[in-house]
């Protein structure tokens, strides 16, 4: 059996970036940027989803209850209607909106949609991958989730 | 000039637990490149460092390396061009590290062999008995071009953040040389690749991060070749394209 | 085909999610006033108004079938392997059908539960 001691420099051996390589996108092009936003928001978007379907089972009493139950839901809303509970909301309605305006960049670009067919190229070479109308879609997603911000914070705030 | 602080990683797995920074001391020259500058360091002052370069002229794709934290060849890198008088180089990430600065690519070429990254003719006689050239348009050649270019320097995959987790990706570079192949008009091979990207850390592990495409010293553009594959990928057949397959000699009716 | 058929199945729920969200949160606080919206009142009315209740089981199960597919491709790619891959794979679906088996339980007992 290997000691943490033999893992750890067989893990230094092999390199891989890791996770970070998921995480740290300084240094690198916009799209990738993109990227580890998109990956963040999905899955704050699952787990804050898994929460809305545990608290919105108490508008019927909960895991135990039978029916639509307005003590229950009081009860809920007690705790999910206030300061924080708000800003999450504002947050996620944020992160929702990014994730599904860049999601649509995604779907395009992964149909080929939307690139310039490959051609000859010329020094300096500007990959066409990395221009076209994908990255004003990334700016678009970012400007609509900051609209999406203030329009929930003053909803939920106003 | 300047005197320049070149920081090398130093790590020899057999020997050493952990990676550690050594300093070397080297005198500008105009025009120099991070390439001679660790070549100086290695000729003059400690022999045994690691690193592995041939053409020097950014054709051979064996210098690819970390330059302050950016993946770049070193032979195409001009100190100049960094903006600074200390430049730290590393190994490229995520291919293993023989020494130093030497990493070992035998997996990325095993996966570049995997996508089938030649001419594939399904008639045994044509190839035993060429009978004529394959005529191939200009514009048809100019829709591959640019990812001919590659020189197999693994800085695409060095930077790819699906290779920095999965080892069983196969990687921008095998994925855009697939392009490559599938969308020559002389390739019968489409069926045979389109099995082997539709497979699990296939052509849909790419999340389009495109810094393969940000760090590729010839201008391939993998991740340009990635998405237009996807299409044909999900499209389950090969792309159609005028003329299908090898041409005949041009006025010749087949 | 399973890869493609899997990411057309992503794009097809992002679609669908797109639009079902897109409504889901103008109908709980821009068409209807947030504190309207979440009232106890008006969500019944909600859940017992057939095409708002049907669109909300379909937005469950659109947006978990995404969201643990999503979940799936990020655990394949952080470790290798066939158990955990296995794990990985079973896992999600397992979890996804808990989740939406669970929320659908919500709506079933908002339309035919006993109010109290």
């Amino acid at each position: 059996m290997e000691d943490a001691g033999e893992m750890k420099a067989k893990a230094r051996a092999a390199n891989k970036r890791g996770v970070m390589g998921w995480l740290n996108p300084i240094h690198y092009n916009l799209e990738r940027w993109a990227y580890v936003f998109q990956r963040v928001t999905g899955v704050v978007i699952l787990l804050y989803v898994l929460g809305h379907i545990g608290d919105t089972s108490f508008f019927v009493g909960g895991p135990l209850g039978t029916g639509p139950s307005q003590a229950s839901w009081a009860f809920m809303s007690s705790i999910v209607e206030n300061v924080v509970g708000h800003l999450i909301l504002v947050l996620v309605a944020t992160v929702v909106v990014f994730h599904g305006m860049n999601g649509i960049r995604l779907i395009l670009s992964e149909y080929g949609l939307i690139f310039e067919k490959p051609s000859r190229i010329e020094y300096p070479y500007r990959a066409k991958g990395l221009r076209a109308i994908q990255r004003h879609m990334i700016w678009a997603a970012i400007i609509l989730a900051i609209v999406a911000a203030l329009w929930s914070g003053s909803i939920l705030f106003g | 000039m300047a005197e320049l602080r070149l920081r090398i990683q130093r790590f020899n797995p057999t020997t050493d637990s952990k990676p550690r920074f050594e300093e070397f001391t080297v005198q500008q020259k105009e025009g120099m490149t991070v390439l001679d500058a660790i070549l100086q360091a290695r000729d003059y002052v400690d022999h045994s460092i690691g690193v592995r370069f041939s053409c020097r002229m950014a054709s051979c794709g064996s210098c690819g390396m970390k330059i302050n934290g950016h993946p770049k060849l070193a032979c195409y890198t001009q100190i100049r061009e960094l903006g600074t008088d200390t430049v730290t180089v590393q190994p490229m990430d995520n291919f293993p590290i023989i020494r130093d600065l030497a990493t070992d690519l035998a997996g990325f070429f095993e996966k570049h062999r995997e996508v089938i990254p030649h001419i594939v003719r399904s008639d045994e006689q044509e190839m035993d008995n060429p009978a004529r050239e394959f005529v191939m348009s200009p514009e048809e050649l100019e829709s591959i071009l640019q990812f001919t270019y590659c020189i197999k320097c693994g800085l695409c995959t060095s930077s790819c953040p699906t290779s920095a987790t999965d080892s069983l990706y196969l990687g921008p570079q095998a994925l855009a040389q697939a392009y490559r192949y599938t969308m020559d008009v002389r390739d019968e091979g489409g069926q045979e690749r389109m099995k082997i990207l539709d497979e699990a850390h296939g052509v849909f592990n790419c999340h389009y991060a495109g810094t393969c495409s940000a760090v590729c010293p010839k201008g391939v553009d993998p991740a340009l070749g990635i998405q237009l594959l996807k299409r044909h990928v999900m499209s389950a057949k090969p792309p159609r394209r005028k003329g299908e397959g090898a041409k005949l000699w041009v006025g010749e009716k087949k | 085909m399973r890869e493609t058929r899997l990411m057309q199945l992503q794009y097809a729920t992002a679609l669908l999610a797109l639009v079902l969200v897109g409504l889901h949160l103008l109908m709980q606080g821009v068409l209807v006033p947030y504190g309207v919206a979440v009232s106890f009142q008006q969500l019944l009315l909600t859940y017992r108004n057939w095409v708002d209740g049907s669109l909300l089981e379909i937005l469950l199960i659109v947006v978990l079938a995404h969201g643990f597919n999503g979940a799936r491709t990020i655990l394949v790619e952080w470790k290798q392997g066939k158990r955990w891959t296995s794990l990985a794979n079973w896992g999600c679906l397992a979890l996804a059908l808990i989740s939406i088996a669970y929320g659908t339980r919500t709506v079933i007992l908002a339309v035919f539960g006993s109010a109290s």
